[in-house]
């Protein structure tokens, strides 16, 4: 989407030489984007193997991750358990660490807000976005969140009005901005497209 | 605001605290309270000694929360130009000097979770006055203070009466070695490094540190050039039109300023980048010694640093 400066960019992730932790967090089809970052990683020294760590959430229960050998992958159901042993495992983390990120764009956004509560800035984090492009959307008047929005108007969450989904993204809120489409004349909608798969 | 207007300072008092260092106190002349800084900051003294002007940055140690004053500390340096032996000899309680108005190039990161302050020597300056900033404050911090020896410790009772227990000193001459890779192995996300000092100990922080796998938005360091002496040359102001012939004791920068002609700049000390200016023809080499460009760009000689930079060179062609 060029000319909206907040809109995020993502790139295929690479490991990071300069790293001393690795902590990887996929959700889905990013299963395959840690998996390659996983074999790269293998190829550096016996330490940063033992320093990765892999915590991954996926509906469809089963272990990308089985043959590598790796001490410590978690696997969870949904997003919000990764979040918080992510948050558990922050916590304690160590500077030198790196984050690889690799999911649906709400699951990368929800990570990196966490990531800012830790100050890790952008020389720590590498983020690929892959599967869906459905969005989180931020109401601005009610300030509620909508979640896994695929259309270009939503009716919101929280207040019921009906959003415009803006391409303003807010890192802070990890979503975009939501803003009242039919204020002027209530009731009266454009069409309501799927554009956001 | 021009950063390189100069308000006249009187100075109030005189303190020699170590070996080699002296603490100069300024005030207005009118007592009015002085422009505010935030820690970290410098001001470019300028002193009017007989034979030549020099204008040299110095850290403010004080309070940023204290205006009435500002203090200055000052090492006497072996190989000076002139600048150090000038306020060290010259200066007295009484005396007047102009100063340029603060400017920070070694301000704390505000969303730090920790903070990390590594000085060495005389590199102390600074960070005395961010110990004020973080004093009271949530964010907690370390201090690691090394020196040659107790009585080379300048402002250790300062020091401890603000740090406590988040000081730890090191004396050379005692042995006592601050391990780098220990300190820095073991510090949790979020966690800011700075350092200010002789080249040795800034060097062996970011080396380490980078080894470590800190990313280089947490390192921060702060280590003011002096122009070195060397080869006379000629530099020719393309702009200008004019020709200034650089002898081998005084800066590029102050050549042309001495000629007439203005350069911007902020530091003086070949760390904030204001004064780099394009070369345009040279029929020799750059001698590069700031630490602004990267290496690449001193490779590409494509522009200088007038402050601290000069050329191995019968011309220089600058676009000025």
């Amino acid at each position: 989407m060029p000319g909206v400066k907040s809109k995020p960019v993502y790139a295929p992730l690479e490991a990071d030489r300069g790293g001393r932790y690795h902590l990887l967090l996929g959700m889905g089809e990013g299963g395959a984007c840690l998996l390659r970052v996983l074999h790269q990683l293998q190829t550096f020294s016996p330490a940063s193997w033992q320093n990765t760590q892999v915590l991954f959430a996926s509906a469809t229960k089963d272990n990308p991750f089985d043959d590598l050998g790796l001490q410590s992958v978690a696997l969870f159901d949904d997003g919000a358990a990764l979040l918080e042993r992510a948050r558990a495992i922050l916590e304690r983390s160590l500077m030198g660490t790196r984050l690889y990120i690799a999911g649906p764009e709400s699951f990368i956004g929800r990570v990196l807000q966490l990531a800012a509560t830790f100050n890790l800035n952008k020389d720590e984090v590498r983020t690929e976005h892959v599967g869906s492009a459905a969005r989180r959307v931020h109401c601005v008047h009610c300030r509620a969140s909508t979640e896994d929005v695929r259309t270009n108007i939503v009716r919101c969450s929280g207040c019921s009005r009906w959003l415009q989904v803006r391409d303003h993204y807010s890192r802070r809120l990890a979503a975009y901005m939501g803003v009242i489409v039919d204020a002027e004349a209530p009731g009266e909608l454009p069409p309501i497209m799927e554009i956001h798969s | 605001m021009n950063p390189a207007q100069t308000l006249p300072v009187v100075v109030t008092a005189v303190e020699q605290v170590t070996p080699l260092i002296k603490h100069f106190t300024l005030a207005s002349l009118g007592g009015e309270p002085l422009p505010a800084f935030s820690g970290g900051s410098h001001i470019i003294v300028v002193m009017h000694a007989q034979a030549r002007t020099h204008r040299n940055p110095y850290s403010l140690l004080g309070s940023p929360r204290c205006l009435d004053t500002y203090e200055i500390a000052v090492r006497r340096m072996e190989q000076s130009r002139g600048g150090s032996h000038y306020l060290h000899d010259e200066i007295e309680v009484g005396s007047r000097l102009d100063i340029a108005h603060p400017v920070n190039l070694f301000g704390l990161d505000k969303i730090a979770r920790k903070h990390l302050l590594i000085a060495g020597g005389v590199g102390i300056t600074p960070i005395l006055a961010q110990l004020e900033d973080l004093h009271d404050g949530p964010i907690p911090y370390e201090l690691h203070y090394a020196v040659r020896s107790p009585q080379h410790a300048a402002f250790a009772q300062r020091l401890r009466d603000r740090a406590g227990e988040r000081l730890t000193m090191y004396h050379d001459s005692a042995g006592q070695r601050l391990d780098l890779g220990r300190l820095l192995s073991n510090q949790p996300l979020g966690t800011h490094v700075y350092a200010c000092g002789p080249a040795g100990l800034i060097d062996a922080v970011v080396g380490t540190a980078r080894n470590l796998g800190w990313p280089d938005s947490h390192i921060h360091w702060e280590r003011f050039a002096a122009p070195p002496v060397g080869e006379a040359f000629e530099a020719y102001l393309a702009r200008s039109q004019l020709s200034v012939r650089i002898p081998p004791d005084r800066s590029l920068m102050e050549s042309i300023e001495a000629a007439g002609v203005e350069v911007p700049y902020l530091c003086r000390g070949g760390v904030c980048g204001f004064c780099q200016t394009r070369v345009l023809e040279l029929d020799g080499e750059l001698l590069h010694n700031d630490h602004f460009l990267s290496d690449a760009d001193k490779a590409r000689a494509a522009s200088i640093m007038l402050c601290v930079s000069r050329a191995r060179c019968k011309r220089l062609v600058l676009d000025l």
